[in-house]
């Protein structure tokens, strides 16, 4: 499987590690008023979609920046990549 | 005062240089090497005159040069000062970066062709699982080489730097030397 590096080119899988969803990235604000049902929301509750995914892939044999990938799980085929600090930049 | 002798990563006394065919490896126990990171929004230095490269890239400047290594982050080199305090000088040159001395946790191997790029080309197809295109001269990148994180430096066509683990110089001189091996017999 190989993973279209926004810097750095197509790269190799195994390059990378794993680590799920990327709503992982909208961490609640811990000040709110529902925060604890809404942290509670966020730790265990996750989407395991049978199709496209958007998911978190951090390139530790690279770079070391985390990439939003979006992965067809059915097919393995790879939709996409952008840096995660971009999406997290640009409040996705 | 206690009488120390010096050593390379590979504990010889002097740093091992091996021919296969066109191709030498060698270790380089001279490189001194220091990490340079920027702080959240500040502006890119010049350390040392140097123009710090983009993703993927290499520079060489005079007697100093500086390879990219992460977003905001790049290794700066200087041939030959590997017993001097290098971090110092590049801290000195890029005020407000994060610098982090390097020399004693890489160990580095040179390897050069004397019959132009190809057979470097021909050994990389061996060593690295990357597009021919992300290791043209000027080109520098993290990846994998047998299981071990490695910095790949190519310097120019007919010359590669492999940087990796120190601690792990012996394993990665025997994937050097066997797969440079390999492509001499295979002709």
């Amino acid at each position: 499987m190989l993973i279209p590096h926004p810097l750095l080119g197509p790269r190799d899988a195994q390059e990378f590690t794993y680590l799920g969803d990327a709503r992982l990235l909208e961490r609640p604000d811990p000040a709110a008023e529902n925060a604890e049902a809404r942290f509670c929301d966020y730790v265990y509750l996750r989407d395991n979609p049978a199709g496209v995914h958007r998911e978190l892939w951090f390139h530790e044999h690279g770079d070391r920046s985390w990439l939003v990938v979006t992965r067809d799980t059915v097919t393995h085929e790879i939709l996409g990549a952008e840096l995660a600090a971009d999406v997290k930049g640009a409040g996705a | 005062m206690t009488d120390l002798t010096p050593i390379t990563a590979l504990g010889t006394a002097e740093a091992p240089s091996v021919a296969f065919g066109p191709l030498t490896v060698a270790e380089d126990a001279r490189l001194g090497l220091a990490s340079l990171a920027l702080r959240r929004g500040a502006d890119v230095p010049e350390p040392m005159g140097l123009k710090l490269p983009g993703p993927g890239d290499c520079v060489a400047g005079a007697g100093v040069g500086a390879f990219w290594t992460g977003p905001g982050q790049w290794m700066l080199e200087a041939p030959g000062r590997a017993e001097e305090d290098f971090a110092a000088e590049v801290a000195r040159n890029a005020p407000g970066c994060s610098v982090t001395e390097q020399t004693d946790g890489w160990a580095a191997f040179d390897i050069v062709s004397d019959a132009g790029a190809a057979p470097v080309d021909a050994l990389l197809e061996r060593l690295v699982n990357l597009p021919p295109a992300s290791l043209l001269p000027g080109k520098a990148t993290r990846t994998v080489l047998e299981h071990l994180g490695v910095f790949v430096i190519r310097r120019a066509g007919d010359r590669l730097t492999v940087l990796g683990m120190r601690s792990a110089a012996g394993s990665l001189w025997h994937a050097l030397t066997v797969a440079a091996k390999r492509r001499e017999d295979a002709g």
